[in-house]
C-alpha cells in the first residue's frame, strides 16, 4: 500500500475507533437475552414488554448517559442462548444482562455468562440448580422466587386449612421441572404431616396421562400435586377432568395463573391451587420517592394496558421491577462500572410495584435474591380467590367435588 | 389385573389416535416416496384452525372437520405443485431437505399470527366421560378414536374402489407400469399429497380438544409416528395402522405395569424403533427395497 494511503487508513481508523469510543462512553448498554421466539416465547414476551417500560419510565437515560437495551432473542434454544450470551458478554462487553428467563434456558447461559461476569438479574428460573452453580456468586441477582418457595407456601397453606395428616400424590415431569421440584415437595408436605402415598413420572409431551391417573386413582389421595410445564399442565388438567378423578384438592405451581393455562383448560381449572408472586387488581401505594418510577400497583397497569394492549402477568411485572432496580442502581452510582452499580444494587430497599424490592440471602445459598413473597390461590368459580397469606385472603380453601 | 380393562380402553383409543397420526405419512411416501417432514406442521395448522373457529364463530371441531379437511387437500395440492414436485426425482436428502424447510417456516408462520401461547379447544363434551364397570371412556377421547376409524376407512374405500384411489396403487406398486397405462402421474401424486395433509389436518383437529396446541406441536409428533412408519413398514398403510396399534398397546401397558411407566412409556417408541431398524429394517409389514 502507498505510504500516503497507510496512513490516511491508520488516520481513519483512529477516528472511527475514537467516535466509537465516546459513543460508547455516552452509553449505557444493557444487555436483554430473551426468549423472543420458540416454546419459551411467552415468558420472553414479557420479559422484553418489562424492560422496555422500566427504560422508558427512565426515559432511556440513566447516570446521565443515554440507556441501550440491546436485545437478543436466544430462540428458547441452549445453544443459541450459549451463542448470544457469548456475543453480548464476550464482544459487546456488556456490564449488566437481565434474561433470559425459562429454567433450561438460564441454565444454559451460565457458562458463557461466566466467562465475563457482568452484573447479572435474572427474572424467571425457579430451579435451584440456577442457586447450586451461581447463587453465590457476586454479581448475579435472582429476582423470582425458586422451587422450594413455592412449596413452603402452598404446605403452608394446605396444612392451615386442612390440618396434618393427608394423603398426598404427586405427579412430575422427566425434565430438569419437574425433578427439580420433586424433592422439596417431599421435604415440605412431610414437614406439613402429610403421607406421600404416590409418585409419579411423567414424560415431557407425553399425550396420554391415563395410565398415571388410573393408578393415581387406586391410591385414592386427598391431594394430587402436579409439578410439569404448561403444555404438559394442559393436557394435565384436562384428563383429570374428564377422567373424573376424585381428588379433592389439585395443586399446581405458577402455571394456574397464567391466562394461558386458563384459557386453554377451560372448565377444568376449577378447583386449582396454584402460586403466584402477582395477583392483578392487588392494591400497593406509590413509592413516594420514586412514584414516576414506582407508581400505585393500579396506576402502573393502567399504563401497560395502555401501552401494549394487553393485561400484564406476573413476569412483565416482574421483569418491570427488575429492570428498574437495575437502572436505578446504575443511575445511584453515577458511573458505568459494575462494581459500584453492583454495591448500589446491594443498598437497595424500596417498595416497587412488584413488592418490597431488597436483595437478601436465601436458605439455599444465594447471596442476592430478591421477591419470594408468593400468594396461594385457589380458582374458585373462574376466579382466582387468595387463601394464603391469611392477611391477604379473599377466601377460604373448597374441595373440589366431581 | 384390575387395571387390566382401563388399560385396554385406554389403549384402544390411543391405537385410534395415533392411526390417524401416520396414516397421512404413509400414504405419501408409499405412493410420491417422498417423506413429508412437514406433516407435523399440518397437524398444528389443523389444531388451529379447529381452535379458531371454534374460538371466533362457535363452530364445534367435529362441524369444523369437513371444512379444514377440504382445506388441507387443497393447501397440500399447492404445496405439491409448487415445491414437492420439483424434487420428485431429487435425491432423498433433498426432499428431506425441502420438507423439513417447510416446516421451520410453517412454525414459524404460527408463531408470528399466534404467539407461542399454548391454547386448547374446549367443546362442552370434550369434558364429559362416561363409567362402565368402573372403566371410564372419555368422550373426546371416544370421539377422536371413531372420526379417525371413520376417516382411516374412507381412505381404505377410496384407495380400493375409486379409480383415481386404484392408480395411486398402481402408481405406488410400479411407478413406471402404470405410466405406461395412461395414468396421470403428476396429478395423482398431487391428490394423494392434497389427501394426506388433509389427514394431518384431522389429526390436528382432534388433538385441538385432546391436548395442547402451540406452533411446535407436530414436530415431537412428526417423531413418533416416523416410529410408527418403520414399526410397520415405510410407505405400507396397514402397516401404519398395525404401527399405531402396536405402539399404543406397549405404551399404555407399560404405562400402567412399569413403575414411573408413563416416563418410560413416550420412549418405547424409539426403542421399538431402534430394534426394528437392527432386527428387520423393512419393517413388520414392509417390503424390501433395493438399492
Amino acid at each position: 500500500m502507498h505510504p500516503r494511503l497507510t496512513v490516511a487508513a491508520a488516520v481513519a481508523a483512529l477516528a472511527c475507533s475514537a467516535t466509537t469510543g465516546a459513543a460508547a462512553q455516552d452509553t449505557i448498554r444493557v444487555g436483554v437475552p430473551m426468549e423472543l421466539s420458540g416454546k419459551f416465547v411467552s415468558y420472553g414476551a414479557p420479559g422484553k414488554r418489562g424492560t422496555e417500560m422500566a427504560a422508558e419510565a427512565f426515559n432511556y437515560k440513566v447516570a446521565g448517559k443515554k440507556l441501550e437495551l440491546l436485545f437478543r432473542d436466544v430462540q428458547s434454544d441452549a445453544q443459541t442462548t450459549v451463542s448470544v450470551i457469548n456475543e453480548l458478554v464476550s464482544q459487546a462487553k456488556v456490564n449488566y444482562m437481565i434474561g433470559p428467563i425459562g429454567s433450561p434456558i438460564v441454565a444454559a447461559a451460565i457458562p458463557a455468562w461466566q466467562q465475563g461476569k457482568p452484573i447479572w438479574l435474572v427474572p424467571g428460573s425457579s430451579s435451584t440448580k440456577l442457586e447450586e452453580v451461581a447463587g453465590a456468586e457476586p454479581m448475579f441477582f435472582h429476582t423470582y422466587p425458586y422451587a422450594y418457595h413455592y412449596h413452603t407456601s402452598e404446605a403452608a397453606a394446605l396444612k392451615h386449612y386442612l390440618g396434618p395428616g393427608k394423603r398426598v400424590a404427586v405427579i412430575y415431569s422427566d425434565d430438569s421441572y419437574g425433578r427439580t421440584h420433586l424433592p422439596y415437595v417431599q421435604k415440605y408436605y412431610k414437614e406439613a404431616g402429610y403421607n406421600i402415598v404416590a409418585e409419579e413420572l411423567v414424560r415431557t409431551n407425553a399425550s396420554d396421562l391415563n395410565p398415571v391417573l388410573t393408578k393415581i386413582r387406586v391410591s385414592r389421595p386427598d391431594i394430587l400435586i402436579g409439578l410439569v410445564q404448561t403444555t404438559d399442565a394442559i393436557t394435565l388438567a384436562k384428563q383429570i377432568h374428564t377422567r373424573r378423578l376424585d381428588v379433592p384438592y389439585l395443586v399446581g405451581t405458577a402455571y394456574t395463573q397464567l391466562d394461558e393455562w386458563r384459557n386453554a383448560v377451560g372448565e377444568a381449572q376449577e378447583g386449582w391451587l396454584g402460586v403466584t408472586t402477582y395477583l392483578p387488581g392487588a392494591q400497593r401505594a406509590a413509592n413516594p420517592d420514586y412514584p414516576h418510577i414506582f407508581p400505585s400497583l393500579t396506576e402502573w397497569e393502567e399504563k401497560f394496558r395502555k401501552r401494549f394492549n394487553a393485561e400484564p402477568d406476573f413476569l412483565d411485572i416482574g421483569t418491570y421491577a427488575t429492570a428498574a432496580m437495575l437502572f436505578l442502581a446504575i443511575d445511584r452510582a453515577g458511573v458505568d462500572d459494575r462494581e459500584k452499580v453492583a454495591a448500589e444494587l446491594r443498598k437497595i430497599d424500596l417498595q416497587t410495584v412488584f413488592g418490597r424490592g431488597n436483595f437478601k440471602p436465601t436458605e439455599g445459598g444465594t447471596k442476592q435474591q430478591a421477591f419470594t413473597d408468593m400468594v396461594v390461590f385457589q380458582n374458585q368459580g373462574g376466579k382466582n380467590v387468595v387463601l394464603y397469606p391469611l392477611a391477604d385472603a379473599t377466601g377460604k380453601l373448597q374441595p373440589l367435588k366431581r | 389385573m384390575e387395571l387390566a380393562p382401563q388399560m385396554l380402553v385406554d389403549a384402544i383409543l390411543l391405537g385410534g389416535v395415533y392411526t390417524l397420526m401416520v396414516i397421512g405419512l404413509a400414504l405419501s411416501f408409499g405412493i410420491t416416496r417422498v417423506i413429508n417432514f412437514a406433516h407435523g406442521e399440518a397437524i398444528m395448522f389443523g389444531a388451529y384452525g379447529a381452535f379458531w373457529l371454534l374460538t371466533v364463530w362457535g363452530i364445534d371441531p367435529l362441524l369444523s372437520l369437513p371444512l379444514l379437511l377440504a382445506g388441507g387437500f387443497v393447501a397440500g395440492f399447492l404445496v405439491y405443485e409448487t415445491a414437492v414436485k420439483r424434487v420428485l426425482h431429487a435425491p432423498h436428502i433433498n426432499q428431506i431437505l425441502l420438507t423439513f424447510g417447510l416446516g421451520l417456516i410453517f412454525q414459524n408462520v404460527a408463531l408470528i399470527l399466534w404467539t407461542g401461547d399454548e391454547r386448547s379447544a374446549n367443546p362442552n363434551w370434550a369434558f364429559d366421560a362416561f363409567e362402565f364397570n368402573m372403566v371410564v371412556v372419555p368422550y373426546g377421547r371416544l370421539i377422536g378414536f371413531l372420526v379417525a376409524v371413520m376417516l382411516v376407512a374412507a381412505l381404505f374405500a377410496w384407495l380400493r374402489w375409486t379409480e383415481l384411489g386404484r392408480a395411486s396403487r398402481a402408481l405406488a406398486e410400479h411407478n413406471e407400469a402404470a405410466q405406461l397405462v395412461g395414468i396421470n402421474v403428476s396429478l395423482t401424486y398431487g391428490i394423494a399429497f392434497g389427501i394426506s395433509v388433509a389427514l394431518g389436518v384431522a389429526m390436528g383437529v382432534l388433538v385441538s380438544f385432546l391436548g395442547a396446541i402451540n406452533p411446535f406441536m407436530g414436530f415431537h409428533m412428526l417423531v413418533k409416528g416416523f416410529a410408527i412408519l418403520i414399526l410397520g413398514g415405510l410407505g405400507n398403510i396397514m402397516g401404519a395402522v398395525f404401527g399405531a396399534f402396536i405402539l399404543a398397546f406397549v405404551e399404555t401397558s407399560v404405562g400402567y405395569y412399569v413403575p414411573n411407566g408413563i416416563g418410560w412409556a413416550e420412549g418405547m417408541a424409539f426403542a421399538i424403533l431402534f430394534a426394528i431398524l437392527v432386527l428387520r429394517p423393512r419393517g413388520l409389514l414392509g417390503q424390501e427395497v433395493e438399492g
